[in-house]
């Protein structure tokens, strides 16, 4: 067999896996420019025989509709906590992981391995306790209240991905840097941190589709447009007897945009900095 | 003052710098991890009923954790958690390998690749839920519409309903969402994969399937654990899925714990008897974390990583 | 000292409303005051809500809507708010089957709320939203499901000759549930043509099940205070859910069926009897659906005790004890379940709670020409009135059928006997009565 054969029967398995990977996906953001008696009609019609925005005009509340969606809300907050929440992690999250990378003290794997189990507590056993414990501090239906469970649901792995990165950058250089007269703050700036951007990218991104994606305490810490995000916000399609699928479909659409749109330009960063950060512990 | 200048001293010493660079994290995780875990342990001591909380202080000792187990339905459950986590995350890692080994060989709009690979990820839980409800719908879903339209069956395949069927689209859904993960990890481990062995192995005459054999595969299986474990981490968000595609039925075929700990909680109300579960499904999560995570410490000792 | 301080307070509550209700809603009456509310949100419910403006101009206080979800999630909302002690709200969205779970949550309206309004509301409705010997809530309109039917099916000359002929009597709109039986399986092809269909999952199956049991002459629970649906007329009555499934005459997929399966199932056509609410019947014979202008509709059938189906629950306002100001809150659920209140659900298909209205829509829609509305509100009016019953009024009712549902649906799907998974899901039942005591 030749290289080029070769090259183009990967080429085509690549592209048949692709097609698996994204129709499932696809069909549901097709539905979403559907009328539903298209999208629910037997025998399926597979080419879509009238695109239409109405299920977005729908949504948004343009026109003649019974119901509008406070979608504009729930995406502000998403975006709100989504974004908030990521840069705190990483925050919280870079200084962590120096510590890690650059420090020994007692503890050291006690506390790590204990940061990375508490990620490991499923979100149902934890919604009941959460939501009594932030009532009583008044954190429910807050940005706030859900910001900080992001946080804490989103530390462990930062750490642990930027913990990796530090590592990989050798010592000396900001060892040198102090000898030259700079702090040990100047030195993380100016040379550590620049260098562990890629990892910090994708701890990132981790991070931020983890908080956009959440549903299961959203939807106990959430009460109204003060909080709502966009998942929590799909379960507005759910009456107590009919699901409006084109409207969720629509939503889905809605949902998924701005996360694709992040991925996509990150996504370089984020194979760089897998590349080093978890694994040359 | 002295005191304070203590303390301001002790706080920048050498010493004490990590302690401090590590509080923002450890207080973040006390105030949302264990300080309600706290509360719902002993929750699981009390015949608590949430819409009545005079019952918090209702103590019956180990009452709930005996009805678990001796709870016949609890234990098949459990099981049955296990196993789909055992195959789930297995299929996932093969799966996420082919992907991984196929990116890596195609030259040609690979940054594309790479973004509809991570399409999935894209997607919440609780939309991928909704989205294989539809999908796997005996009546109108395209899957079956699709089989009859080809000709394969003319029956309506009831795919939430059997049992196998229905832990098969739920592990499908599963797989669809977390491949993903997988399949980058791996590929950021062959990217880093230095040529010179694959190199010399050539030189010596391996053929492709040894070369991947001894020296590919051992080069990727710490990053195969990074990502068993960052999916153990994570692997309870598969609440979502289940609860939305079938909710644990019918007849409880697709009970897994989340959905058995979410209705006695929340739907029957009988939260104590809930926590106490949800401590046993802890106690399994952090088992299978602390399995991969040792074996990924492992690896990374076989690879004479830094540590 | 607690329970007395709460009793009196209401009793003085009530006092000043009855005062007050004599002339009805003043102007300005609630100026400045904000009613919190937590209201069910979905297509059918919302259009009452743009009423609410017309209140808030009426009196002055200004409504805000905490949230807006669907019953099941509301309902987990308001039990986190009770665990929480955060009621900082005045008036919810309740429903019969949810009510007797909250236990004090809600006041007793007829403390608050003058005799002419809650006699506004029909007896019947009246006595289901009623706990422990309080009213709990203030219904807005009620449920209660009958049967459908595609009636070209029935008009076919060669179905009505081989109908004959297979079960020696004559082919018409059921009268008991042995003849839908019978009728399903008759017209069954499955996958592409099925008898009926019924949900099969959640308190949906739940109360089939128990409305079964009651047309079959049992009961659920015994006099003993323990639940008794393992018994005799138990089993018939599951063994009809068993015998459509086996006979594959229903959908194979009806284990994970919910309403919304059931509704859009039937109007694809596909389905020749279904019984269902009345919500949907504007639905079912309109543009959307594949069956317009061939839809009948009859009362429930009847079970072998010669009783009619008639599995019933309303939706309703509640006010909360904690309310702190239950005036304003009683002011604003009696605006939002008055007369005219009503027509704007009925309008929509739903079936009003008081009898004025009632009769109002069905002169409406003669009025209009409109028959099939006309058939629909005297249908499902007459089988409110006459075979209606609420579940069982005691706060398990949600827990015990948490444990009956997935047993009903072992047998249904051949898994165990009926009488085996009856047994067991008593057992569990018992269980949980135990614990209570």
């Amino acid at each position: 067999m030749s290289t080029q054969t070769k090259s183009i029967i990967s080429w085509v398995v690549t592209f048949i896996v692709m097609l698996i990977i994204t129709t499932p996906g696809l069909w549901v953001i097709l539905s979403g420019f559907r009328p539903l008696q298209e999208i629910l009609a037997k025998p399926a019609i597979w080419i879509p025989q009238r695109l239409t925005l109405d299920n977005f005009r729908a949504i948004f509340g343009i026109g003649e509709t019974q119901i509008a969606i406070p979608v504009l809300a729930y995406f502000r907050n998403s975006i709100i906590i989504a974004t908030t929440s990521t840069a705190i992690a990483i925050i919280v999250g870079i200084s962590g992981g120096y510590a890690f990378a650059r420090y020994r003290f007692k503890f050291k794997d006690t506390l790590f391995l204990g940061l990375m189990l508490s990620r490991t507590v499923p979100g149902i056993a934890l919604s009941l306790p959460v939501f009594i414990v932030w009532a009583r501090l008044g954190w429910i239906d807050t940005q706030f209240g859900l910001i900080l469970v992001y946080v804490a649901l989103n530390v462990p792995f930062t750490i642990w991905l930027i913990d990796g990165f530090f590592r990989q950058i050798p010592k000396e250089l900001a060892e040198a840097a102090e000898v030259d007269g700079c702090t040990r703050w100047q030195a993380f700036w100016k040379i550590e941190f620049p260098l562990a951007k890629s990892g910090i990218a994708s701890a990132g991104i981790f991070a931020f589709l983890t908080s956009w994606n959440e549903f299961a305490l959203a939807s106990n810490l959430t009460r109204s447009t003060n909080s709502k995000t966009l998942p929590v916000g799909l379960t507005d399609f759910i009456a107590q007897f009919t699901t409006d699928w084109a409207g969720m479909c629509a939503m889905a659409f809605i949902i998924i945009t701005p996360a694709l749109i992040l991925t996509f330009i990150v996504q370089k960063h984020l194979i760089a900095g897998l590349t080093f950060g978890g694994v040359k512990g | 003052m002295s005191v304070l200048t203590n303390i301001k001293r002790k706080m920048f010493s050498e010493q004490a710098t990590p302690y401090v660079l590590l509080l923002p994290a450890v207080i973040m995780i006390l105030i949302v991890v264990l300080f309600p875990l706290i509360f719902s342990l002993y929750t699981s001591f009390t015949g608590y009923k949430l819409t009545r909380p005079d019952t918090l202080f209702k103590i019956v000792g180990f009452r709930n954790y005996v009805r678990i187990f001796s709870d016949w339905d609890f234990w098949v459950a459990f099981f049955r958690t296990v196993g789909f986590l055992a195959v789930v995350i297995n299929l996932e890692f093969l799966l996420g390998l082919g992907i991984a080994l196929l990116i890596n060989k195609v030259t040609w709009g690979q940054r594309t690749m790479r973004t509809i690979m991570m399409f999935p990820m894209m997607f919440s839980p609780i939309l991928v839920g909704f989205q294989f409800k539809f999908i796997f719908n005996d009546n109108v879903g395209i899957l079956n519409n699709a089989l009859q339209a080809l000709g394969i069956t003319d029956a309506a395949i009831p795919w939430l309903v059997d049992g196998w069927l229905a832990m098969g689209a739920i592990a499908f859904a599963e797989i669809w969402m977390s491949t993903s993960i997988f399949a980058i990890l791996l590929l950021a481990g062959l990217f880093a994969m230095p040529k010179d062995p694959l190199e010399a192995a050539q030189v010596d005459g391996c053929n492709a399937w040894q070369t991947f054999r001894h020296i590919t595969l051992p080069f990727l299986m710490p990053f195969a654990y990074i990502a068993m474990t960052i999916r153990s981490l994570d692997v309870a968000r598969a609440y979502d899925v289940v609860d939305t595609m079938t909710g644990g039925g019918p007849a409880g075929r697709t009970e897994l714990l989340w959905t058995l700990i979410a209705r006695t909680g929340y739907d029957s109300a009988n939260m104590g008897m809930a926590n106490a579960m949800a401590y046993v499904s802890i106690i399994l999560s952090i088992a299978f974390t602390y399995y991969f995570f040792s074996k990924l410490v492992a690896a990374r000792r076989y690879m004479g990583g830094a540590q | 000292m607690g329970l007395f301080s709460k009793l009196s307070t209401a009793l003085l509550a009530g006092a000043t409303a009855v005062t007050m209700f004599a002339g009805g809603a003043s102007a300005g009456e609630f100026d400045g005051y904000t009613l919190r509310v937590k209201l069910i949100g979905g297509a059918q419910y919302e259009p009452l809500y743009t009423r609410i403006p017309e209140w808030e101009a009426a009196t002055g206080a200004k409504v805000e809507i905490l949230s807006r979800k669907n019953h099941f999630e509301l309902d987990r909302e308001i039990k986190q708010d009770i665990a929480s002690g955060s009621i900082n709200w005045c008036v919810g969205s309740n429903h019969t089957s949810f009510a007797p779970q909250y236990g004090s949550l809600y006041v007793d309206l007829n403390v608050i709320l003058p005799d002419d309004v809650i006699g506004s509301i029909s007896n019947n409705v009246n006595k289901a939203s009623t706990v422990d010997g309080r009213l709990v809530q203030l219904a807005r309109h009620s449920d209660v499901s009958n049967l459908y039917y595609i009636k070209s099916l029935y008009e076919d000359e060669k179905n009505q000759a081989d109908f004959k002929a297979e079960y020696g009597y004559d082919l018409a709109p059921p009268e008991t549930w042995d003849q839908v039986k019978d009728q399903a399986i008759f017209f069954a092809d499955p996958p592409n043509f099925y008898g009926t269909q019924y949900v099969g999952k959640d308190e949906g199956i739940s109360g089939r099940f128990y409305e079964m049991l009651v047309a079959e002459g049992g009961s659920f629970f015994g006099s003993d205070g323990k639940v008794a649906f393992n018994s005799e007329e138990g089993v018939r009555a599951l063994q009809w859910f068993v015998d459509l499934y086996e006979a594959k005459a229903v959908p194979a997929g009806v284990p994970n069926y919910l309403w919304d399966e059931t509704g859009l199932g039937f109007a694809s056509g596909t389905v020749a009897l279904s019984l269902d609410w009345g919500g949907w019947a504007s639905f079912f014979n309109s543009a959307d659906s594949k069956i317009q202008g061939d839809v009948g509709l009859i009362r429930a059938p009847k079970g072998s005790s010669g009783k009619r189906t008639g599995w019933s629950g309303s939706h309703s306002f509640s006010i909360t004890e904690a309310c702190d100001n239950k005036q304003a809150a009683a002011s604003f659920i009696t605006f939002l379940t008055n007369f005219d209140s009503q027509m704007v659900e009925a309008r929509t298909g739903l079936l009003p709670t008081r009898p004025d209205a009632l009769e109002a829509i069905i002169e409406e829609s003669k009025a209009k020409g409109d028959d099939w509305l006309v058939h629909v509100f005297e249908t499902f009016g007459t089988s409110m009135a006459e075979d209606a019953f609420a579940v069982p009024p005691t706060h398990l009712w949600i827990p015990i059928s948490n444990e009956l549902f997935p047993q009903l649906q072992a047998a249904i799907v051949g898994e165990k006997t009926a009488q085996q998974a009856l047994d067991d899901a008593a057992a569990a039942a018992n269980q949980l009565i135990e614990d209570e005591s």
